[in-house]
């Protein structure tokens, strides 16, 4: 944003970097004091994560949060794209309220509610038809604002062609605005896998359930919990990698 | 504790590469099956009986994280405590084989569960109440426990269930004991977490005076960590059933007749000696009476 | 009924303390992600993956149980405040940051051809127009807040969802007590997204 900076301003930079580092490195040196001082670095602590079976069973949750992920966005997406490609008063209504209702309400009226009126689903769509609800809300708005950042011109030009209107949708619109909304639809996955922890409140065994469940077991929740965060965090740092990857190329391909 | 976790992980680890079989421990379910019972009787075609026969597995509605009653070992995959065992053995009686499949249930998913027919029986310290009656039936009482109270070693002034008022009461979240608290100290701060465990890390965390929970699961804790005691005796009084689909008499029959077997053959005793009786002293108590 | 009022008390404290704590904590992130000190860059970079990549179960899980072992003790309600707070913040600072990049280049480059410094282009130039971008984008955050303090309820904290479970638990009156909350909900949100609209207007 700025222009370069001159050698001054270099020697300042230069101050405040070794400053802000030294600070930061007391921050975490403190931090981990702290935990030392609680025991919970201690080796014995930490050694059930070294061994594979432990290991085994975290990442069996792992499948089960991404095959709860990948159900929930299939249903999501293709609710998302029913609802953008039909803007009437009820599909906006619709999307306004699922933005504002929290998906723990939704799961809780899915195990309370819908029971009395004789619904009943498995335990694992008692998680994902919750979470597709309210995502397929957060879909429709990230494909409207694709459709509509698809230059007019093109929708024009398919007509003209003598395509009917659905078809110029599906071969001249769509691709074309998928291009525009891939970043953000893998913001929105990885939106959508953290949320399927909520399996947590359903007992449907996926990663934070099965942590809870080693936690009970060996009794090690600091550890437990870290090492899960841990998993989350590079699965979905790799899903990110993923969408500024697909940023770039994009770029590229756009210029 | 830990450290013999960590061993006998290790001797895990290096002892196999293969199945559950190797499990030590896994002798404990394996004694209480050699004098388990198989059903010999008629099966009317089309019955519950006759399905999971067909199906070759039992179903069943329960928890993975409850100490001594149904508690899943991550690592070998085994499952313990009383009510896992009754599972297994029921599953034997009706089967020929202690095949069982557990779908974790909640106290908001097991009538849903049952009526549904995801599950055949909830196991899973189900209180039998005439309300859960109305939509469930009940095989059993099978056990005969009451919630009690936990606090940390050295806490005055908590003695009975009177004085819990006014004062921050831990509970599972969706347990009993969220009502019994409710009813018996109306003027108490109930807080609610999720599972046992996080229970307790709460009451020695001081996020609570005391902790109130089923005596069984209580006493369980209390072996395992000298920071809690309990106090007084339980002021409850819950009878545990199996749950069945609602209006299913014929297989609750059933199922209380297998009950009223291994209560009679000793087999009942034995299972609780082996895991409420790990931690609780005395003799096993009577199997509770099963009204006919 | 007082469970009701608690609930909705809590859930709208924890609301509004958690999202003041976000923007405080999100700018200073934000500033951390701007300033060309790459240390400083790199710090902000971390907190903010760090933070969004794990869920926030996960998150007030740690932090209820994790803090008090490392001699940290809070009572339920600020546990869950902070760990909200710190985890808004991540998406806060994503908001500033984008809201400043999305300011034309020729207007920091102009700004500097007038001859002033890269602090007063910042505060004369860039950020009142940064400010306009924030505010939609700000509204969505509190809105999705609004949605996470109900996961307070998992870890003790009695918000409003989790007065409705008990509440139902004693009444049986699943749809009534849900549908209750599920409108009280939408009144909040609908309140951030009308002030935003008339912080909007008055910005513009």
């Amino acid at each position: 944003m700025f222009d370069a900076p001159g050698p001054r301003f270099r020697r300042r930079v230069f101050w405040i970097s070794a400053v802000s580092a030294a600070v930061l490195a007391g921050l975490v040196a403190l931090g981990l004091w702290r935990f030392a001082a609680g025991g919970q670095l201690e080796l014995v602590r930490w050694k059930p994560y070294l061994t594979w079976p432990v290991w085994r069973y975290l990442l069996e949750g792992l499948g089960s949060t991404v095959v709860a992920a990948c159900a929930t966005g299939v249903l999501a997406m293709a609710g998302g794209l029913l609802l953008a490609l039909r803007p009437n008063r009820f599909t906006r209504a619709y999307a306004e309220v699922m933005r504002t209702v929290p998906v723990l309400l939704l799961v809780y009226v899915m195990l309370f509610v819908l029971p009395s009126f004789g619904v009943n689903l498995p335990l694992f769509w008692k998680l994902v038809v919750p979470l597709a609800l309210s995502h397929a809300a957060s879909y429709a708005v990230i494909f409207r604002a694709g459709v509509e950042a698809v230059d007019p011109g093109q929708r024009e030009a398919g007509l003209s062609l003598g395509m009917p209107d659905g078809v110029v949708t599906r071969v001249v619109v769509l691709p074309q605005a998928v291009r525009h909304m891939t970043p953000l639809l893998v913001t929105q996955a990885v939106s959508l896998l953290k949320d399927t922890s909520l399996g947590y409140v359903v007992s449907y065994t996926e990663l934070l359930f099965n942590g809870r469940v080693l936690a009970n077991h060996n009794g090690l929740l600091i550890q437990t919990f870290l090492v899960v965060a841990f998993v989350y965090l590079v699965v979905n740092l790799a899903l990110s990698r993923l969408a500024h990857r697909l940023e770039a190329s994009r770029a590229r391909t756009a210029r | 504790m830990g450290r013999l976790f960590v061993a006998a992980l290790l001797l895990f680890v290096a002892g196999c590469s293969g199945g559950a079989e190797s499990v030590p421990g896994g002798s404990k379910i394996d004694a209480l099956l050699a004098k388990a019972p198989v059903y010999a009787g008629q099966v009317t075609p089309g019955s519950a009986v006759d399905r999971i026969r067909k199906r070759g597995e039992l179903l069943i509605g329960g928890s993975q994280d409850a100490p001594l009653l149904s508690q899943l070992d991550p690592i070998s995959g085994e499952l313990t405590g009383f009510d896992a065992y009754l599972g297994k053995l029921l599953a034997q009686y009706i089967v020929g084989k202690p095949s069982t499949e557990l779908l974790t249930a909640t106290s908001e998913t097991r009538e849903p569960l049952l009526a549904n027919g995801t599950v055949d029986v909830i196991l899973q310290t189900y209180t039998i109440t005439p309300a859960r009656r109305e939509r469930v039936s009940f095989a059993g009482p099978y056990y005969r426990s009451g919630q009690a109270i936990a606090v940390r070693k050295g806490t005055s002034g908590v003695s009975k269930p009177a004085d819990l008022a006014g004062k921050t009461v831990i509970v599972g979240a969706n347990t009993p004991g969220v009502t019994a608290v409710q009813d018996a100290a109306p003027t108490a701060k109930i807080v609610e977490f999720g599972s046992d465990p996080e229970c307790v890390t709460a009451l020695k965390q001081g996020r609570g005076d005391a902790y109130v929970q089923d005596q069984a699961i209580l006493v369980a804790d209390a072996s395992k960590d000298p920071e809690l005691e309990l106090v007084g005796e339980p002021f409850t009084e819950d009878p545990y059933g199996i749950g069945i689909k609602h209006g299913d008499t014929e297989f609750t029959a059933f199922v209380d007749g297998w009950l009223r077997e291994i209560g009679k053959s000793g087999l009942w005793q034995e299972v609780w000696r082996q895991t409420i009786g790990t931690v609780v002293t005395g003799e096993a108590p009577a199997p509770p009476a099963i009204a006919s | 009924m007082s469970l009701v009022l608690e609930g909705f008390l809590n859930t709208v404290a924890l609301t509004l303390l958690s999202f003041c704590g976000a923007l405080v904590v999100g700018g200073l992130v934000a500033v951390l992600r701007i300033v060309p000190v790459p240390v400083l860059r790199g710090a902000g970079a971390v907190y903010v993956e760090v933070w969004r990549n794990v869920p926030l179960l996960a998150w007030l899980v740690l932090f209820v149980f994790g803090l008090p072992e490392v001699g940290v003790t809070m009572p339920l309600f600020w546990t869950a405040f902070t760990a909200i707070a710190l985890y808004e913040a991540a998406f806060v600072a994503e908001a500033l940051r984008s809201g400043v990049h999305a300011v034309a280049s020729g207007q920091g480059e102009a700004a500097r051809a007038l001859g002033l410094t890269v602090r007063q282009s910042l505060r004369h130039v860039i950020l009142p127009q940064a400010v306009k971008n924030v505010v939609q984008p700000l509204a969505n955050i509190a809105i999705a807040l609004t949605m996470a303090t109900a996961l307070a309820g998992v870890v003790g904290v009695v918000d409003m969802t989790r007065a409705a479970q008990r509440i139902n638990l004693e009444i049986a009156q699943p749809l009534l007590v849900f549908t209750g909350v599920g409108l009280c909900y939408l009144v909040m949100a609908a309140g951030i997204g009308f002030g935003a609209r008339v912080l909007e207007r008055r910005l513009a």
